[in-house]
C-alpha cells in the first residue's frame, strides 16, 4: 500500500518536473536550450548517493554553460528512491518525454532493470555512473531479456565481476587465515555481487568462507539471528553486500554484541552517510568504491566547491564524465535521441581520472576499477586501487 | 542447519523475547480496539511509527543529543529515558485519539457498517505514514545513543545487555499496569462491558463514546511505549517501519486470540521467538514465510487464536 502511494507521488513529481522543463524550454528563444535528465535516489534511505551524483551532473552543466555561451541545459531530476518499484512508475513518463535527449543514471542496478523497457521503447540513451550489476551489459546472462540494456544502456563504471574480487581482497588484506562470513540484502545488486565475492574468496589461499551466510530483506531492523550466525561460525571478517542505510543499522548491532570482526562492504555501502549513521561503530570499516574528485585533482575539487557550495560526494567523477559525454554531443549538434545514441556509441575520449571512455558493443568501458576505502575518524579515506 | 540454533540458543531466546515484548505492546493496541469496536485499527502500525519519532524528538531536540554526544549516565540517563518514554507514549496516544475522533467517530455516528470504518483505517494509516514521509524526506532517522549498551553479564553463553534488560522489565511492567487497569478499574470494567455487549452497556448508563476514546488512548499509550523501546534498542526509525512491525504485531494479536489481552502477550512473545528462531535455522529470507505458515496452521486448528477471544461474541 505504502509503495503505491509513494510511487504515485513520484509520478506526479516527475510530471511536474517535466512540465517545468517544458516551460523553461519555451521561455528563451535566443539561447539554444536542451534537456538532460538525472535518475537516482533523491529521497529515501539512499538519497545521499543520488544527491552526490546529481551534483556532479549539475557541476558539469555549469562548467559547460560557462564555456559555451548561448547554450542552456535543463536538468530533469528523476527520483526513483533507488527502488525498482518506484523506478517502474517514474520511468514511463521520462521515456515518453521527448524533450529529454539523454539521461545520466539510473544510479542503482535494480532501478535500472525496472526502467530499461521504457527507455528502450523511447530510444532514450542512458549512461550510468554507478550501476554495477553484470547482467546489464552481458548478452549471455540468464536474465538477458529483461536485464540486457543494449542499445541504450551504457556505464562509466566497472562491473561487479571486478568489484567482487576487489572487495574480497580488500576485506581480508593483512589478515592471516581469515574466516569470512558473507551476507546480502536480497537486492538485484547485492545477490550477484555476493556470488562474485564468494567465488573470489574460494580462490584465495588461506581464506575460508564460514557459516552458510544469510540473505536479509532490506526492511530488517533486528539483525540478532545474523549476528548469532556470525558468532557460531567464528568469523573474523564480515562482508555485507547491500546499501549503506541498512549497513549502518547492522554494524551498530554487531559492535554492541561485542564482536570485533572486520566489517567490509561494497560500493553500495560506500557513502559518507554510512560513517555518519554508524558513528563509532563504523570506524575501520573497509569499503570498495571509486576515487573521488579530490583524489583525481584537488584543484577540480576546489572549483567544484566554489561553484556548487558543497564538497563533491561519491561517484562525482563518473557523474561528470557521463554528463560530459552528452554535453559534447549537444555541442556537436546531436540534439535528438537518435543522434545522441549514435554519438555515445562512437564516442571516444578521456575521463577526468584519465580513464579511456569508449564503449564496447554492450555499453561497457574497458578500463576502470575499484579502490579500497577505510572509515577513519568518520571519513572515507582512500587506500588506493585494489590490485 | 541447527548448529547456530543450538550454539546460540539462549542468545537467540533473549533477543526473541525482547523483540516479542515490543510486539506485545503494539499488539495490545490492536487487540483493545478490536475488543471494543470489533474493528481492526490498521492505523495502529503508524501510531507506533509516530511513537518512535516522539522518542527521538525528545532526546534530539529537547536534550540536544546528537550522533557524536557521549551516552548519558546516572540520574541524567534515567531522566532522559523517562522523558523519551513519556514523549513516545504521549505522541502515540494523541495521534491515536485524533485518529478515532477524525476518522472513526463520525462514521459510527452515521451508522455506517464496519467495512467503511476498516477502509477508513487503511486510509488513516496511509495519511500518517505519508505525512511522516514528507516531513523526513523519506530518510531514515538515526537516534542518538542515550544508553550505553553495556553487557551486564553472561548466562549460559548469552549476553544480558542493559538495553535488552530494560526493554524486557519495563515493557513487562507497562503491560501488567495496563492489564490491571482494564481488569480492575471502573473505566476498565466499562471497557469490558462494552466489549461484551454494547447495547446492554449503554442501558447501564455507560458513556459509549467516552469508553471508546479511552480505549484508543490506552492502546496508543501501549503502542507508543513500544516505539520507545524500539528506538532504544535499534537507534533508528523511518516513515515505513510501521508496516513490517505492525503486521507482525497484528499477527501476534491474531495468534493469541484477538480481543484477548493476555493472548496478545503470549502471541507477541511467541512471534518474537518464532521470527528469531526461523531466521537462525532457515535463514532470514525464510522469516516471513515461516511466520505466516505458522499463522495459517494456528488458525486452521484454533480459528479463535491460541487463547480464543476473552468474550464470546454476543453480537450478530
Amino acid at each position: 500500500m505504502n509503495k503505491k502511494i509513494k510511487a504515485s507521488a513520484a509520478i506526479v513529481a516527475a510530471f511536474a518536473l517535466s512540465l517545468g522543463a517544458f516551460a523553461a524550454t519555451s521561455a528563451s528563444a535566443a539561447t539554444k536550450t536542451y534537456t538532460l535528465a538525472y535518475q537516482g535516489p533523491l529521497s529515501g534511505g539512499e538519497a545521499s548517493t543520488g544527491i552526490d551524483e546529481q551534483n556532479g551532473v549539475k557541476y558539469a552543466i555549469k562548467v559547460f554553460e560557462a564555456a559555451n555561451p548561448g547554450y542552456k541545459i535543463n536538468l530533469v531530476s528523476v527520483d526513483d528512491e533507488g527502488d525498482p518499484a518506484v523506478a517502474s512508475k517514474v520511468a514511463p513518463g521520462v521515456g515518453t518525454n521527448r524533450k529529454i535527449i539523454g539521461l545520466v543514471g539510473p544510479a542503482y542496478s535494480g532501478a535500472t532493470i525496472a526502467s530499461l523497457p521504457y527507455y528502450k521503447a523511447g530510444n532514450l540513451t542512458v549512461i550510468s555512473p554507478s550501476a554495477t550489476r553484470v547482467s546489464l551489459t552481458d548478452p549471455k546472462s540468464a536474465t538477458v531479456k529483461s536485464d540486457y540494456g543494449r542499445p541504450i544502456f551504457h556505464r562509466v563504471v566497472a562491473t561487479d565481476d571486478k568489484q567482487g574480487p576487489a572487495l574480497a581482497k580488500f576485506a581480508i588484506k593483512g589478515l592471516t587465515a581469515p574466516k569470512v562470513f558473507v551476507f546480502d540484502d536480497q537486492s538485484s545488486y547485492a545477490v550477484p555481487l555476493r556470488g562474485y565475492v564468494e567465488a573470489a574468496l574460494k580462490k584465495i589461499v588461506g581464506a575460508s568462507i564460514v557459516g552458510s551466510g544469510d540473505s536479509v530483506p532490506n526492511t530488517t531492523t533486528d539483525f540478532s539471528p545474523t549476528i548469532a550466525k556470525i558468532k557460531t561460525a567464528g568469523a573474523t571478517v564480515v562482508i555485507y553486500t547491500g546499501y549503506y542505510s541498512q549497513a549502518a543499522v547492522f554494524i551498530k548491532q554487531l559492535r554492541d554484541s561485542g564482536s570485533t570482526a572486520v566489517f567490509a562492504g561494497g560500493d553500495g555501502v560506500f557513502n559518507q552517510e554510512f560513517a555518519k549513521l554508524a558513528g563509532k561503530s563504523g570506524e575501520n570499516a573497509r569499503l570498495t568504491g571509486v576515487a573521488g574528485l579530490s583524489d583525481v585533482d584537488p584543484k577540480l575539487e576546489a572549483d567544484f566547491k566554489a561553484k556548487m557550495g558543497v564538497s563533491s560526494g561519491v561517484y562525482a567523477v563518473e557523474s561528470i564524465d557521463a554528463a560530459n559525454i552528452f554535453l559534447s554531443g549537444i555541442l556537436n549538434g546531436k540534439t535528438t535521441r537518435a543522434a545522441i545514441n549514435k554519438w555515445v556509441k562512437s564516442y571516444s575520449g578521456k575521463g577526468l581520472g584519465g580513464t579511456s571512455l569508449k564503449f564496447n558493443q554492450h555499453g561497457d568501458i574497458s578500463e576502470g576499477g575499484f579502490a579500497g576505502f577505510l572509515v577513519t575518524g568518520g571519513k572515507l579515506v582512500n587506500q588506493g586501487a585494489v590490485v | 542447519m541447527f548448529t547456530v540454533f543450538i550454539d546460540q540458543f539462549w542468545q537467540l531466546t533473549i533477543s526473541g523475547i525482547a523483540l516479542g515484548f515490543i510486539y506485545v505492546l503494539i499488539a495490545l493496541g490492536y487487540t483493545m480496539v478490536y475488543g471494543v469496536l470489533r474493528m481492526i485499527n490498521f492505523a495502529n502500525s503508524e501510531i507506533f511509527m509516530w511513537g518512535t519519532f516522539g522518542a527521538i524528538v525528545a532526546s534530539r531536540d529537547l536534550f540536544r543529543y546528537n550522533q557524536t554526544t557521549e551516552p548519558a549516565t546516572g540520574g541524567k540517563l534515567a531522566l532522559v529515558l523517562f522523558i523519551q518514554l513519556f514523549a513516545a507514549m504521549a505522541f502515540a496516544a494523541v495521534v491515536s485519539v485524533i485518529v478515532e475522533l477524525a476518522a472513526y467517530r463520525r462514521l459510527r455516528a452515521r451508522g455506517t457498517n464496519r467495512l467503511a470504518t476498516l477502509i477508513s483505517a487503511i486510509g488513516m494509516s496511509m495519511v500518517l505514514s505519508e505525512t511522516m514521509r514528507l516531513m523526513t524526506d523519506s530518510r531514515p532517522v538515526g537516534s542518538p545513543r542515550i544508553l550505553e549498551k553495556v553487557i551486564l553479564t553472561e548466562v549460559w553463553g548469552a549476553q544480558i545487555r542493559l538495553d535488552t534488560l530494560i526493554t524486557i522489565v519495563a515493557a513487562g511492567a507497562i503491560f501488567i499496569i495496563l492489564e490491571r487497569f482494564v481488569k480492575l478499574s471502573r473505566m476498565g470494567k466499562a471497557i469490558r462491558a462494552v466489549s461484551m455487549n454494547e447495547d446492554a452497556a449503554k442501558l447501564m448508563g455507560i458513556n459509549l463514546n467516552r469508553v471508546i476514546t479511552v480505549t484508543f488512548l490506552v492502546g496508543g499509550l501501549a503502542t507508543g511505549a513500544a516505539g520507545f523501546f524500539y528506538v532504544t534498542v535499534y537507534e533508528y526509525t523511518k516513515f515505513n517501519i510501521g508496516f513490517t512491525m505492525g503486521l507482525a504485531a497484528f499477527t501476534a494479536a491474531v495468534v493469541g486470540g484477538i480481543g484477548n489481552i493476555r493472548g496478545a502477550f503470549f502471541g507477541g512473545v511467541f512471534l518474537g521467538l518464532a521470527e528469531v528462531y526461523a531466521s537462525a535455522i532457515l535463514g532470514t529470507q525464510w522469516k516471513a514465510v515461516t511466520i505466516f505458515i505458522v499463522l495459517v496452521l494456528v488458525l486452521l486448528f484454533k480459528p479463535n487464536g491460541l487463547f480464543g477471544e476473552a468474550v464470546q461474541q454476543t453480537r450478530a
